[in-house]
């Protein structure tokens, strides 16, 4: 399978000029279509920064290395140039867009990714039956869909409104950040549900999970333990279940 | 006798021209009186507490023609009745439903608080011409389900216009009026007389051009569990004023005040608002929304005022929040609650910053360009202010998203 995400030696730093700190530090991955790739590591790795500088989030600094999507250096592109793309960022703590409708609001960002790539955009006949549908797989309520985005939702709510723009966008690289926080099993069953029914050969994912539970329902591939800005340790699935075991501080040490 | 030329202290150019236009108008002791009000102040100005933002006398040099022409008119679609104001006179159908009589007038008595004002007072005295009336008096009986529509607009030096509502018990209404710019100076003056249990909608839209000044300046009295509501979405002008106030007369009133104020560069917008809490139980609800880009101004002044003796269990709540779009923006709030009752529930909250951030980088990374996310959350913003419109949201939601370039 070809190589889909490549990121080779990426420096990030954050903060003002004389208050810079170095979050990740010469961190290297590649993902190849079809596969799935879990990212652990323990609380302050840079687990968030690297999605958040993936989708182009403002007030990240790169400083070296770089970060290609099917062969094209992602990091100059806008957010919205990256979305269309195919990028989607499961946001682990999903923002409140108070006043636009959920569906308003992915038709919106439909018709932009595809403005964007030159397509048509979608009859709104053709949106509502397969909004109809994604939600009916996630069991969210067709009510739901005319509130403002995130508004008012309970954390298992955000979570699932999170999977479905990603089916609906039918994005090719999806980065799950922290997908499992905040979520009971019976949400986390139906959210990795959704997440497995996105798994296809033409498709990369990377899950990043603090821990072990997430990767029950959605097996990875290939797991990579990333700490102190680095991909210290990469393993099959059985990482994931040592980390588990033994801790990051055993896991760690061992790589060091 | 005075000299008319000599009501006015010191007068500016576009003073002299206002004594001008009174001084052609047919003689009358009322109007005389409103002058003579407006005289003692002349035009209002910075150093005038209530208009320290908003300089009229210093924006309105002279009172011309303005370069530009009037704007389409977004709320005609749907009227049924339509009274026209222009610079050279007024029309109106000659034809009204059951329920409301008019009287055109060549000038009735102002309820007082008008002549409180400088500019209503103003409005009272010159509007009218010639031969067309200077006010037009509604009386409203019934329940009437047709909106009345009144626009200002055409081309001109000055445009008054003065509007008089009774509405008898437990009649209702539903009007909107357009100011489409057009004439350098452009003010109307409506007084609204609700009594018990009577309720009115009224929805304002203003837009005007840079070399333009335009007051809107109403006046209303609430009896017994009267309602009002309100809805104004306005764009500015070189100078513009919209200054409501209102007073609960009798037990029970309810007002609703809401607005959304866009200002451009060189636009200048004013929501002055004025609440007298004169009875018991009554009720004000005040949703104030801006968005002001880099080199307008944008004002709100409110104000709650809840005597001792008659204002208790008032339930007032007053939220004026702005988004600076741009550096160079500029925005004066002075919200006020002056309460003397000691049993009432009154809340305010004012806020002014930019856009959010994490949900601007959100919409984006869903595939928005930066320049659509930031005009669809600033429309969603300012569209809180039109909840209360009479099936006029989607109309005023659509001139806002327009603006904004959505």
């Amino acid at each position: 399978m070809p190589i889909m995400l490549k990121i080779e030696n990426l420096s990030v730093s954050v903060g003002e000029a004389d208050e810079t700190s170095e979050i990740l530090k010469g961190l290297s991955l590649e993902v190849p279509a079809g596969e799935v790739h879990a990212i652990m590591g323990p609380n302050g790795a840079g687990k968030s920064t690297l999605s958040y500088v993936l989708t182009g989030r403002p007030g990240y600094d790169v400083t070296g290395g770089s970060a290609a999507l099917d062969g094209e250096d992602v990091l100059d592109m806008d957010p919205e140039e990256r979305a269309a793309k195919g990028m989607f960022l499961s946001f682990q703590y999903p923002v409140e867009i108070p006043g636009v409708p959920v569906m308003t609001f992915v038709r919106t960002a439909m018709n932009a990714q595809r403005k964007l790539r030159g397509e048509d955009e979608i009859s709104a006949p053709d949106f509502i039956k397969m909004s109809r549908d994604v939600a009916k797989k996630l069991d969210l309520s067709p009510d739901m869909l005319k509130r403002p985005v995130n508004v008012g939702f309970s954390g298992g709510e955000k979570k699932r409104l999170e999977i479905y723009q990603m089916m609906m966008l039918e994005s090719r690289f999806l980065i799950l950040d922290e997908t499992d926080s905040g979520l009971d099993i019976d949400a986390l069953r139906v959210v990795a549900e959704g997440v497995n029914t996105m798994r296809s050969p033409e498709r990369g994912m990377l899950v990043i999970t603090h821990y072990q539970r997430l990767l029950d329902y959605i097996k990875p591939d290939k797991v990579h333990v990333l700490a102190k800005g680095r991909i210290i340790k990469s393993g099959g699935p059985e990482l994931a279940h040592r980390l588990e075991e033994e801790g990051y501080d055993g896991v760690m040490a061992e790589a060091i | 006798m005075t000299a008319l030329r000599d009501l006015i202290k010191n007068p500016t150019a576009a003073e002299l021209e206002l004594v001008a236009r009174y001084a052609m108008l047919p003689e009358d002791a009322r109007r005389e009186r409103a002058f003579t009000a407006f005289a003692e102040t002349g035009l209002p100005h910075r150093r005038m507490e209530a208009w320290k933002w908003t300089d009229f006398k210093a924006a309105l040099t002279a009172v011309e023609s303005p370069k530009g022409e009037s704007a389409a008119d977004p709320l005609v679609d749907g009227a049924d009745l339509v009274f026209r104001f222009t610079p050279n006179g007024l029309s109106y159908p000659d034809k009204l439903p059951d329920g409301l009589r008019m009287l055109a007038k060549p000038d009735a008595e102002a309820f007082g608080a008008a002549e409180d004002l400088p500019l209503g007072a103003m409005t009272a005295a010159l509007s009218g011409h010639k031969k067309s009336p200077g006010t037009l008096v509604f009386e409203v009986t019934d329940s009437v389900a047709e909106r009345l529509h009144f626009v200002f607009d055409g081309a001109g030096e000055a445009n008054f216009g003065r509007c008089v509502f009774v509405v008898r018990e437990g009649a209702s209404l539903k009007l909107s009026e357009s100011y489409l710019g057009g004439a350098g100076l452009t003010s109307s003056l409506f007084e609204f007389d609700l009594k018990d249990g009577a309720s009115l909608n009224r929805t304002i839209y203003q837009r005007g051009g840079k070399d333009e000044a335009v007051a809107v300046t109403a006046v209303i009295s609430l009896d017994k569990e009267a309602e009002f509501t309100q809805t104004t979405l306005a764009f500015g002008a070189k100078v513009s004023r919209l200054e409501t106030r209102v007073t609960h007369r009798a037990e029970g009133a309810k007002a609703i005040l809401n607005a959304a104020y866009l200002s451009g560069l060189d636009f200048h917008s004013d929501i002055t608002t004025h609440v007298r809490h004169g009875a018991p139980r009554c009720t004000t609800q005040q949703v104030t929304k801006g968005a002001v880009m880099d080199g307008g101004k944008g004002i709100f002044q409110g104000k709650f005022m809840v005597p001792r003796n008659v204002g208790q269990h008032t339930d007032a709540d007053m939220q004026h929040h702005a988004l600076l779009l741009e550096e160079g923006a500029e925005v004066f709030a002075k919200p006020e609650l002056e309460i003397y009752a000691d049993d009432v529930e009154c809340a305010h909250g004012n806020t002014c910053g930019a856009l959010d951030d994490s949900a601007l980088f959100y919409m984006r990374q869903r595939g928005l360009p930066e320049a659509e996310a930031r005009a669809l959350l600033t429309e969603a913003f300012v569209a809180e202010a039109f909840a209360e419109t009479d099936d006029l949201e989607s109309v005023l939601r659509e001139e806002a998203a327009k603006w904004l370039g959505v």
